[in-house]
């Protein structure tokens, strides 16, 4: 290669300076004492308080300043005594437990399909095989669109309601409790063999406490799945089940053009929401993974 | 009292006579059968073939009616009709576009609110405060609120389509944005990057494996509601546009409705077969061109 056309960077020479003066240093302020409304304002719930009541004045004003017609828009406070009136008449109570009860039957049903599938998974190459393809398969199927399917099998009724919901939660919890057995680490395997501990005592005492994070994980999507699809089902067919369950009070309301009732079902909803994923999964994290040290 | 004192324990001697060590085979060619076993493709799709031929042999031999579980053979001659003669492919263009619709509408969204969160505090309290009311209310609770503000059509299902997407991929970015290291936004700042560029070039790549998950989680979510409303009130949007307007949700509903139960099972597959494609296809081949090709993911 011939160096004549290469770029030769060029020397550059800036000319000397020397700075008038020193100024003074100057250290501003090293430690402010924060006003009482800064340190408030600090706070985490205090500003999240406030935003959620920002949302409900917006909400009240914009409702009550325009005269939004109530069957479209109900006030906030209409909705809230709503809300409170069923709580307190018995009317939305037997429908909360109904919803509630469907799940918990539904979800422990559907945890100990998994649990089975994942160990027969574990046991042989086949099983192993066998939940690959079937979750490839099912997962990606709503759970909802067997509904037409599970009322024709097992009529109008709780069992159908059922049906969909273990389809819903199997899936999603055995894909992830398959992942996180396959994923734990060879030390762990080998230590579990050093206590000469097969079959279902190494499951139970290596896998499982090894892929937990992988495994609450399942269960969370599992739960998020079967409670959509709890409301969904409701919202369709829970009516001819008897006594209904929340979607059903939705539905309901809606159907009689009783808008406030709608969104005191939708407040129920949230609130059965946030109770199982912030008090319920957040404490069995804090108790065993966060515990542990696998999660920060 | 007396200390214990250890007690002496005289073994009798042994001596064990070393036998010939043999280790065995140390290699040997696998015979075809085991090599075609050991394939698993070869493995999914046997188990695959089995489970129809088992469907296939059960409906055949036990008599059971058409009506409770068809055969395999005439779930597959009604799918192969539906898409020939009935419009199937319509029906799923249909679905389809509504869902991308409110998919592409809900992104932009969780876009903005996720971007005002990075920006300013007050944006990440209120993003906080939203996602966490909102996020545990099922899309699908929203529809009859939906029917009633935007009528019958396609608008309510993109209007719980957008709920559906957006709290889940505002979460997974801003938890994704928290996570990037201070080193990365450094680099950054070292360049000179602020506002747009900074959470497009630095922010948006590091955080991807979470924003992609974010996104997987949306999809499913919008799937999911997309196949509700429409088994719910798609009858009553094709009744309001003309036949064959209506998606594959109100394809399955209307057939069991019609007690055409091969079109039932017809109508799942199709629904299996998108929802594998999006996720198998699609999303995998994301994967492979961003977070793997970085080296962001484990193979």
């Amino acid at each position: 290669m011939s160096t004549s056309d290469k770029k030769i960077p060029q020397l550059v020479i800036r000319d000397e300076f020397i700075a008038d003066e020193i100024k003074d240093a100057h250290t501003g302020d090293v430690a402010v004492e924060l006003s009482t409304l800064e340190k408030i304002w600090n706070i985490n719930g205090v500003r999240k308080a406030s935003i959620l009541l920002g949302l409900v004045v917006i909400w009240q004003a914009y409702t009550v300043g325009f005269d939004v017609e109530p069957l479209m828009f109900p006030t906030f406070s209409f909705s809230l005594e709503k809300l409170i009136a069923d709580l307190l008449s018995g009317n939305l109570p037997p429908k909360i437990w109904f919803s509630i009860k469907v799940l918990i039957i539904g979800y422990s049903a559907g945890m100990v399909i998994a649990a089975v599938l994942v160990l027969w998974a574990t046991a042989s190459r086949l099983g192993s095989d066998f939940i690959a393809t079937a979750t490839a398969m099912f997962n990606p199927l709503p759970a909802i669109a067997m509904l037409p399917l599970a009322m024709l099998w097992f009529g109008l009724g709780t069992a159908s309601l059922v049906f969909v919901l273990v389809h819903s939660v199997l899936w999603a919890v055995a894909l992830n409790t398959h992942t996180g057995f396959r994923n734990v680490s060879q030390t762990l395997r080998m230590i579990g063999q050093n206590y000469a501990l097969t079959g279902v005592p190494f499951v139970v005492k290596i896998l499982v406490p090894a892929a937990l994070p992988s495994i609450l994980a399942g269960m969370k999507v599992g739960w998020a799945f079967a409670w959509r699809t709890l409301i969904g089902a409701e919202l369709v067919f829970g009516a001819s089940s008897g006594s209904g369950g929340l979607g059903w009070y939705i539905f309901e309301s809606s159907q009689n053009i009783e808008t406030e009732g709608v969104f005191a079902g939708l407040f129920m909803v949230i609130l059965i929401g946030i109770v199982v994923e912030n008090v319920v999964f957040r404490n069995i994290e804090l108790k065993t993974v966060n515990r542990w040290g696998m999660q920060r | 009292m007396t200390p214990l004192v250890p007690q002496i324990v005289i073994r009798p001697e042994i001596e064990t006579a070393v036998g010939e060590a043999d280790h065995g085979e140390v290699a040997r060619q696998l015979t075809l059968w085991e090599k075609l076993v050991d394939m698993d493709p070869v493995r999914k799709f046997s188990i695959l073939i089995l489970l129809m031929v088992v469907w296939e042999a059960y409906t055949q031999l036990s008599g059971v009616s058409e009506l409770i579980l068809p055969k395999f053979s005439s779930t597959a001659a009604a799918l192969w009709a539906a898409i020939t003669g009935e419009q199937l492919m319509i029906m799923v263009w249909n679905s389809m576009k509504i869902l991308i619709t409110g998919y592409v509408i809900g992104l932009v969204i969780a876009t903005v609110l996720s971007t005002a969160a990075i920006m300013t505090r007050f944006g990440s309290d209120v993003l906080s405060t939203l996602t966490a009311m909102l996020n545990p209310l099922p899309a699908i609770a929203l529809l009859p609120l939906a029917l009633l503000w935007f009528g019958l059509g396609s608008d309510s299902i993109v209007f719980t389509l957008l709920h559906s997407v957006i709290w889940p991929v505002a979460l997974n970015a801003h938890t994704g944005f928290m996570g990037v290291s201070e080193t990365q936004r450094m680099v950054g700042r070292n360049y000179g990057l602020r506002g747009l560029t900074y959470v497009v070039k630095v922010l948006i790549p590091a955080a991807f494996p979470q924003i992609l998950m974010g996104l997987k989680i949306g999809w499913a979510y919008a799937w999911r509601t997309l196949i509700a409303a429409e088994l719910v009130f798609g009858g009553a949007i094709a009744d309001t546009e003309g036949t064959a307007s209506g998606g594959l949700g109100w394809f399955v509903f209307s057939n069991q409705m019609d007690m055409q139960i091969p079109h039932v099972f017809a109508g799942l597959f199709m629904v299996i077969l998108v929802g594998v494609i999006v996720e198998n296809v699609i999303f995998t081949n994301i994967e492979i061109k961003t977070i793997r090709k970085w080296g962001m993911q484990a193979q």
